[in-house]
């Protein structure tokens, strides 16, 4: 790698909290002495990392974790306490979209402000006003007052103004979570259109699957550290066992069980439900019914489902689920798309479920499995496992992709002429 | 890692620009002009904010300072101090020099008071240089200074209120270091604020004893002889004297009168406000985002 574009070396970023009204003189004369009535929040903890040019990084973590904190100090919002920041280029000044906007202003004024803050000047800004206002789709709105627009117009408005900033790096917080779904497919061309133009971007974000679709390289940060930092499948695998493994903490233990499944679960599984219908045991078998975690394509494959009513009488339905970590759902076969629906069952009663793939579809990779239980008309959950399993399949033919799909190829060429096998012509 | 993560990931060619807006600047405005750009079009906002909503608009920034006139003048130039001054000081026109040069100093450091903390929102989000934010509040206030200075000048010169001469050109430097002191004292205060909102009180009190101690409502004259001096000794008394004798009135004193050398002590106070001003922004300027 050339010489980095910005540089993090050894930085942290400590806040001092203030738990009571810190703020007024009237606290430092009655409280003279006692200066420590703070929280101290280490918000970031001896952070490094180099960014090179045109690197489209992605920095993700739970709420707290400091990634914003650490973007703040990236574009000097923020001065770290210790350690140093080195941005080379036109850095784009501000990090989230609307910055100085003014409700009682114009649309067209508002422009004119936030393009003040973009370092544009007026002769500048009044060459683009159009153009600004038509990407945000608020032409015939130009003069109407901002506090009168939907959150979403001035969302579209202050992504419009954004794309102004001619800088060599751009740094983003969190700027996808508006607008609605069209407006977000334009801005995501936007992206496409830095990252083809090999410009240096940060963007924070929760959405693993647009950190994913676009980063280069994703850093994941959690209370104030820096714990791991590689390529975007990799880390939002962890970020996600990560999540999976606090809310566990956080709430007993999701994954419970005790018994079979116990043992069966992954780092990311999750388990929701009511339980009047519970998943006592999922077995991935062969044929045979022996049971296997691995696969070649092609080979039937059985998912035994056992489980127990605690108090329901009635029907219920089974869905198994097919994923990758990336792709949550592949596919997800129910019993309710069959031709005959379970039979009711009475409460106490056990029983097994079981689903035959004739012939596994999938090609050469991990996949993940998930269970669940539904009453009959799939909008009450009794009881649902995510990732419950982890199994590998194998594609002796080496092809790419993730499904083997049943299609035919045909050829047929115009005019007169082939060659045999020998290369003569026939 | 399979190869299918990156199969997908191929070079689709050079792609039409999504938007016009992503075109790249043939140049940048250097450093400097982008920030008093940023400056200018800040405080032009807050002027058209400061009376928006209202039904008169920009017509407040003239009648308020011309109501308190009114009321000033009937109170002090009719009632209290009929008599104690000569038709050649021109009372009356002392009062409207002098309050619309106060309206100014108490509307200035009372923008720039808050201009940094009630600007929390923008401060935490982007990166530009904290001072602006000052600058663009006092510069704000510098306008309805324009104003009403422009207004009081007209009027002024047209009902022969003032006694002209090369002297009244001096009123320019005067008003230029009216801003330098305020702006010295708002960067201060600006700062501090951002910490202990109790300035906010504070300031109150102090612009009142201020008011008094720079003899905006009655003549200097009045003032007991051995307290003048120290009286002018007080920046914002010493430019509204000044101003008062370049503009209005060959009988007034100028501040050197009073002070002779001492006279450089306001200045040197208008300079140290600057001074201590910048360094205490400065130094605390660089947390502000954190503090709000």
């Amino acid at each position: 790698m050339s010489e980095p574009v910005i540089s993090v070396d050894h930085v942290s970023k400590r806040f001092r909290v203030p738990l009571d009204h810190g703020h007024t003189l009237q606290y430092r004369f009655s409280h003279p002495v006692s200066s420590s009535r703070y929280r101290e929040l280490q918000a970031v903890n001896d952070v490094s990392f180099d960014i090179g040019e045109g690197d489209f990084i992605g920095i993700t973590g739970p709420n707290g974790c400091g990634k914003s904190t650490l973007l703040k100090m990236i574009s000097r919002i923020f001065a770290p306490d210790t350690g140093s920041v080195m941005v080379r280029g036109r850095v784009s000044p501000f990090i989230e979209l609307g910055v100085g906007f003014k409700g009682e202003l114009s649309a067209r004024e508002n422009v004119f402000l936030a393009g003040a803050v973009l370092g544009l000047t007026r002769a500048q800004l009044a060459t683009k006003l159009d153009d600004v206002l038509e990407f945000a789709e608020l032409t015939e709105f130009a003069d109407q007052k901002l506090k009168n627009f939907s959150s979403g117009m001035s969302a579209r408005l202050a992504f419009s103004v954004a794309m102004l900033a001619d800088a060599d790096v751009l740094l983003l917080d969190e700027v996808l979570a508006v607008g609605d779904a069209r407006f977000r497919e334009k801005c995501l061309n936007v992206f496409d259109y830095y990252k083809q133009e090999k410009r240096t971007v940060v963007l924070v974000s929760h959405d693993l699957a647009t950190l994913e679709l676009y980063c280069d390289r994703v850093l994941l940060m959690q209370r104030g550290h820096l714990i791991a930092d590689g390529l975007p499948q990799d880390v939002t695998a962890q970020y996600r066992r990560l999540v999976s493994k606090m809310s566990e903490t956080g709430r007993g233990s999701p994954a419970s069980g005790s018994g079979p499944l116990a043992r069966k679960v992954t780092a990311t599984t999750r388990r929701w439900g009511t339980r009047e219908v519970e998943i006592t045991d999922v077995r991935l078998l062969d044929d045979n019914g022996n049971e296997r975690d691995s696969f070649l394509t092609g080979e039937p494959l059985v998912v035994q489902v056992d489980y127990k009513s605690n108090g329901l009488n009635g029907r219920f339905t089974c869905s198994v689920g097919f994923g990758r970590s990336s792709v949550p759902l592949l596919a997800a076969p129910r019993t309710s798309w069959a031709p005959d629906p379970l039979p009711p069952v009475r409460s106490g009663a056990a029983g097994t479920v079981t689903y035959r793939l004739p012939a596994v579809g999938f090609l050469g990779a991990s996949y993940l499995l998930s269970v669940s239980l539904y009453d009959e008309r799939n909008n009450h959950m009794y009881d649902a496992i995510q990732n419950v399993m982890e199994f590998r399949v194998t594609d002796v033919r080496g092809r790419v992709g993730w499904l083997a799909l049943d299609g035919e190829w045909s050829h047929k060429q115009a005019g007169a002429g082939t060659l045999d096998d020998s290369g003569a012509v026939a | 890692m399979t190869t299918l993560d990156t199969a997908f990931v191929t070079d689709e060619g050079s792609r039409p620009l999504p938007s016009p807006l992503l075109e790249r600047w043939p140049e940048h405005p250097s450093g400097l002009r982008q920030q008093l750009n940023l400056t200018r079009e800040l405080a032009i906002t807050a002027f058209k904010l400061k009376y928006a909503g209202s039904a008169l608009g920009y017509v407040w920034s003239l009648a308020k300072p011309l109501m308190l006139y009114g009321m000033m003048y009937l109170v002090f130039a009719i009632f209290l101090l009929r008599g104690k001054t000569t038709p050649l000081e021109n009372f009356p026109a002392q009062l409207l020099v002098g309050i619309v040069i106060w309206f100014f100093f108490n509307e200035a450091t009372h923008a720039a008071l808050t201009s940094v903390a009630s600007n929390a929102d923008m401060l935490r989000k982007a990166y530009f240089p904290r001072w602006i934010l000052v600058v663009a509040a006092i510069a704000s206030s510098t306008m309805t200074l324009a104003i009403n200075m422009s207004l009081i000048l007209v009027l002024g010169f047209a009902f022969h209120w003032y006694h002209v001469g090369w002297q009244s050109l001096l009123i320019v430097p005067l008003l230029v270091e009216m801003c330098l002191l305020t702006l010295g004292v708002g960067l201060f205060l600006a700062a501090i604020y951002t910490y202990y909102r109790d300035l906010g009180h504070i300031w109150d009190v102090l612009l009142q004893f201020l008011f008094y101690a720079s003899a905006v409502i009655f003549p200097f004259k009045l003032i007991p002889l051995r307290f003048q001096s120290l009286i002018a000794l007080n920046p914002t008394a010493q430019i509204i004297e000044d101003a008062r004798r370049a503009l209005v009135s060959p009988v007034l004193p100028w501040s050197t009168t009073v002070l002779h050398a001492r006279v450089v002590v306001p200045l040197a106070l208008v300079v140290l406000s600057l001074a201590a001003g910048a360094w205490v922004f400065s130094r605390l300027g660089a947390h502000f985002g954190e503090r709000l």
